[in-house]
């Protein structure tokens, strides 16, 4: 037979246990404000006061983790950025965009040509619900996600309106925010730029080898 | 539908004294209906006469959104079904879309499939016990245990995936990206961690006098009215039928873990039993857990399918056992990139039918117990 | 009234009302500190002093909280009764207040001839009949509010408040029947010298009822039905908002003070504790010390405890205390006769035969309620 409420004093026992490790053990019991458990530092130290003061910010680098995806960028590669921007305008993001909440219009030079950049490129913060879809579907990889996740203005039409130029970062702001993946991606690119470019070799190779063909047969021709 | 025997209930009316019934509309804001839920209650006095359920505050249209976009762009609006447990979510729905493509997953991404659902099963289970005895009347002390748990799994999924709840982590054909460095390492002392918070836990709350009495008995639910009113998961599982889809289906790679599936003898199948299964389910687990934790290799984690794609004219169905029951994606494809009909299986909804049944004859307190233990999450019952 | 009169009775009573209000904003802050580690929170850190950073451990929390809530809009609902609206918070505080005047607090600024409350040949009795006044306030504020939740749990409270002043009342006249007076003064002069009731076998059993009696009575876990916030609402205040529900609070803690207090007299020896004799108005501080520990078990018990339901509620009341507590009588009646023998082997059976009964009661009373309620064992399928 148990003793009269042993359950309750078991449960009693559990809980003084946790008053008392609350001050002793904070690793295991107060997991959400000693941070050092976490992915090895990762994140800054006393996070948990954040903002520490009235206009305090983090770091344009703070990261998360190493996937944490808030709010999408466009990428460049370094210098002017509307010279060197990945984006082509070709709208596949828009369509495939889950809450809808990219606009995007081609971008025209005088003579009414299509010229391969965006001329608006507008992601709207309070619809975007940071799935990440628009990176996996660019074939360009002209847009990749951003850790920055101070987004809140008291603005309600403007503040929330992300427009290009607030979009474009530079490939070595993605370095520096996702090492890992930035490099990744990096790789891809130029694996299949070589790629590319090696079918075009090879294509040119082919050409010349039929070319010379050609030319050995018509001279054979002539010969005959 | 209404099986159970309703109480036979006539009120006495006495001379010169007009009695009448109470009615009460618990909800749509109401500490513990978890989520904008609505009950409306007939009480005599204290006990539940009649009762109502509303729901459909938090409809968002999901079914007609997907039937609108492409395949994988309804992938996301997946994790907002049941925001509790977006990997079980998003890999009832790869299942689906992966029959109509008939695309291979790769061995790691099956490995890690089934680590991450383990993971949600007990994030899921430790925080309905939590809002449970919360709804008992325990001031959070369990819930906020509990939180403290999730966190660090969470914490695990955020730095697979990038998003604590909302993970959007499975991609037809495999997981949209390998973990990080280490990240089976920390997974396994989380893992290895967790029997110790489970014994502490069940310290706390098994044993407990004003638990058992409060939870034992009430809110029965017949194995047969289990049986014909689909319930599924943990709740069938209480009400005596040893019912699990991961022996069933044996989806994805569960025929290489070993694993029990515990179950109510009898036909007792009240509140007690549907805490205490959950609380054993947890147990397993973590066993399988453990087995996938040793067994997972090197490898690729995505197999040969397109982001985007058109699908012959055919019908699938995937099924998986959510932390909740049975969740289960219908699609018809036609042959165009959006799916002609997309259909979800909720366990949350279903579940959630014999509500009446079991609260009828009980006190209003046991209503709200009741509601707790079906576990129910509203963004999967109005979708 | 001569004027020396009011300022002795002013002496007696101001101190009273500003250390247990100072009290009672300390108790919110341990509360929530405490419940606050043993949920693994840290609890209120930041409000210390204005315009600083400095958070003194979050002391200043009370503070905030009372500006708070005398800033906040008073809200009536449509269609209630105003006057009783009114009037209920005002009438839970007054008994609450007024029974803290009869506990027996030596104060050092006290000399034998000034005015002490306390005195009062009935105490126990005018304490039980004061506090039984709380329950027609927290009715009429269930009835007033004009709200189903607050009907519900006035009505509860109703229920449960009368339940528990039985038992509540039934351990306590053990001490009576043991000191043969009303007087608290009395009570807790006969247990000087570590004499406490609560070290009889008797005595430990009606101090155990009396306590969970009182966690009834002033609406703690797990006994808070009448305001059980997962069904309804928060019972009988729910429509309470600003000034009218911090009285109700300041009302609730010092109900807990005012009854932690009485516990403190009857069975753990009032002011009684070592050092009394080198320093005599140390006997304030053991009297707040001991209180203090009695509400650090409610706390503790609220951190831990789900609710019970209504019926069982009831049960519990009836069926098991009550029982109990008039077999503890007869206990202690026939333990007061072994004593009058005075004899060292006749006092020992008695404390094994009561220490047995009382044990053997609980035990089968606890059997004969609990039914078929024990945990349970489960099958596995492979």
């Amino acid at each position: 037979m148990s003793i009269l409420g042993g359950g309750i004093f078991k449960g009693m026992a559990v809980t003084l246990r946790n008053f008392l490790g609350s001050y002793t053990n904070k690793k295991e019991r107060l997991p959400t404000i000693d941070y050092s458990w976490r992915a090895d530092g990762a994140l800054p130290q006393g996070i948990g006061d954040y903002p520490k003061e009235k206009g305090e910010q983090l770091s344009d680098t703070t990261t998360v983790t190493e996937y944490s995806r808030n709010f999408p960028m466009l990428l460049h590669d370094g210098g002017e950025p509307m010279d060197t921007v990945r984006c082509v305008a070709c709208q596949i993001c828009e369509r495939e965009c889950p809450p809808q909440c990219i606009y995007i219009e081609k971008d025209y030079d005088e003579n009414g040509k299509y010229i391969k950049r965006p001329a608006v490129f507008d992601i709207d913060v309070s619809v975007c619900m940071s799935c990440q879809i628009c990176v996996e579907v660019c074939p360009f990889d002209a847009i990749v996600m951003n850790s920055q996740f101070e987004l809140s203005t008291p603005d309600r039409f403007g503040g929330l309106l992300m427009r290009r130029d607030d979009l474009l970062k530079s490939n070595d702001y993605y370095h520096k925010i996702h090492p890992e993946e930035a490099a990744a991606r990096d790789a891809k690119i130029a694996a299949e730029k070589a790629a590319k470019e090696a079918k075009k070799k090879a294509a040119a190779e082919k050409a010349r080898a039929a070319a010379e063909k050609k030319a050995t047969e018509a001279a054979k021709e002539d010969a005959k | 539908m209404s099986t159970a025997a309703a109480p036979n209930y006539e009120l006495i009316q006495q001379d010169g004294l007009e009695t009448n019934l109470l009615e009460v509309s618990m909800g749509p804001h109401h500490p513990s209906t978890h989520g904008v839920f609505r009950m409306d209650v007939k009480l005599d006095g204290e006990t539940v006469v009649d009762l109502r359920p509303v729901f459909g505050y938090l409809h968002r249209n999901h079914e007609k959104l997907a039937e609108n976009m492409s395949y994988l762009s309804s992938m996301p609006f997946t994790d907002r079904l049941d925001y509790f447990n977006s990997m079980t979510n998003n890999w009832a729905y790869a299942l689906a879309a992966e029959k109509l493509i008939e695309v291979e997953v790769p061995e790691r991404a099956e490995y890690l499939r089934v680590i991450m659902a383990e993971l949600t099963r007990l994030v899921n289970h430790v925080t309905l016990i939590g809002f449970f005895i919360n709804d008992l009347g325990a001031l959070g002390t369990p819930l906020l245990y509990a939180f403290r748990e999730r966190e660090k799994i969470l914490d695990l999924f955020e730095q697979a995936s990038g998003a604590r709840m909302m993970c959007n982590y499975f991609r037809f054909g495999g997981l949209r990206n390998d973990v990080p460095e280490g990240w089976l390492k920390r997974a396994g002392e989380v893992v290895d961690r967790f029997p110790y918070f489970l014994d502490e836990y069940e310290q706390l709350l098994c044993e407990n006098e004003i638990i058992l009495s409060r939870t034992q008995g009430v809110g029965n639910l017949p194995r047969e009215l289990a049986i014909s009113a689909g319930v599924t998961g943990p709740m069938l599982r209480a009400s005596g039928v040893a019912y699990d889809l991961r022996k069933v289906d044996q989806y994805g790679i569960y025929d290489r873990f070993k694993f029990r599936v515990p179950y109510t003898e009898g036909d007792t199948g009240d509140c007690y039993d549907r805490f205490m299964i959950r609380v054993l389910e947890m147990r397993e687990s973590i066993g399988i857990l453990k087995q996938a934790l040793a067994g997972i290799s090197e490898g690729e984690i995505m197999g040969n399918a397109p982001r985007v794609f058109k699908p012959k004219p055919a019908e699938s169905y995937g099924r998986i056992e959510g932390p909740k029951g049975e969740l289960g994606f219908y699609l018809i494809a036609d042959g165009t990139p959006k799916p002609y009909r997309y259909r979800v299986r909720p366990p949350s909804l279903i579940n959630l039918t014999v509500l009446r049944d079991m609260c009828l004859g009980g006190k209003i307190a046991d209503a709200v117990i009741i509601l707790g233990s079906i576990d129910i999450v509203l963004g999967e019952v109005d979708r | 009234m001569s004027f020396e009169l009011l300022i002795d009775i002013l002496i007696a009573t101001v101190p009273l009302m500003l250390i247990f209000a100072t009290v009672f904003a300390f108790t919110t802050w341990l509360e929530r500190k405490a419940l606050a580690r043993i949920q693994n929170r840290i609890g209120p850190n930041k409000v210390g002093i204005p315009c600083t950073r400095i958070g003194l451990f979050g002391l200043g929390q009370p503070t905030a909280d009372g500006i708070k809530m005398i800033f906040k809009e008073n809200i009536v609902p449509t269609g209630a009764d105003r006057l009783f609206h009114l009037l209920a918070p005002i009438l839970a505080l007054i008994p609450s207040m007024l029974v803290l005047c009869f506990l027996p607090l030596d104060f050092p600024w006290l000399n034998e001839n000034s005015v002490k409350a306390f005195l009062l040949d009935g105490a126990v009795i005018f304490f039980f009949a004061i506090t039984g006044l709380n329950t027609l306030a927290v009715f009429m504020a269930g009835w007033a509010s004009r709200n189903k939740y607050s009907l519900l749990g006035g009505m509860r409270a109703v229920a449960q408040m009368i339940s528990y002043e039985i038992p509540l009342v039934l351990s306590a006249v053990i001490v009576v029947m043991m000191v043969g007076s009303l007087d608290a003064a009395e009570i807790a002069g006969e247990q000087k010298g570590g004499n406490w009731f609560v070290f009889y076998p008797w005595g430990f059993a009606a101090f155990v009822i009396f306590f969970i009696a009182a966690l009834a009575e002033t609406n703690r876990s797990p006994f808070d039905l009448p305001e059980a916030e997962s069904e309804i609402i928060a019972g009988y205040f729910t429509e309470y908002s600003g000034f009218k529900f911090a009285l109700f609070f300041l009302a609730e803690y010092i109900a807990m003070f005012a009854i932690s207090g009485l516990a403190v007299t009857l069975f753990l020896g009032g002011g009684d504790g070592p050092g009394l004799a080198v320093l005599p108005w140390l006997s304030v501080i053991w009297f707040l010390a001991k209180i203090f520990a009695l509400i650090a078990v409610m706390i503790w018990l609220r951190g831990t405890l789900p609710r019970l339901r209504v019926d069982q509620l009831m049960g519990f009341a009836w069926k098991f205390m009550l029982p109990l507590s008039i077999l503890n009588i007869f206990v202690a009646g026939f333990a007061w006769h072994a004593k009058q023998l005075d004899s060292q082997f006749i006092m020992v059976i008695t404390w094994v035969i009561s220490l047995a009964v009382l044990y053997g009661a609980a035990s089968g009373l606890n059997q004969l309620n609990r039914g078929k309620v024990r945990p349970r064992e489960y099958k596995y399928a492979e």
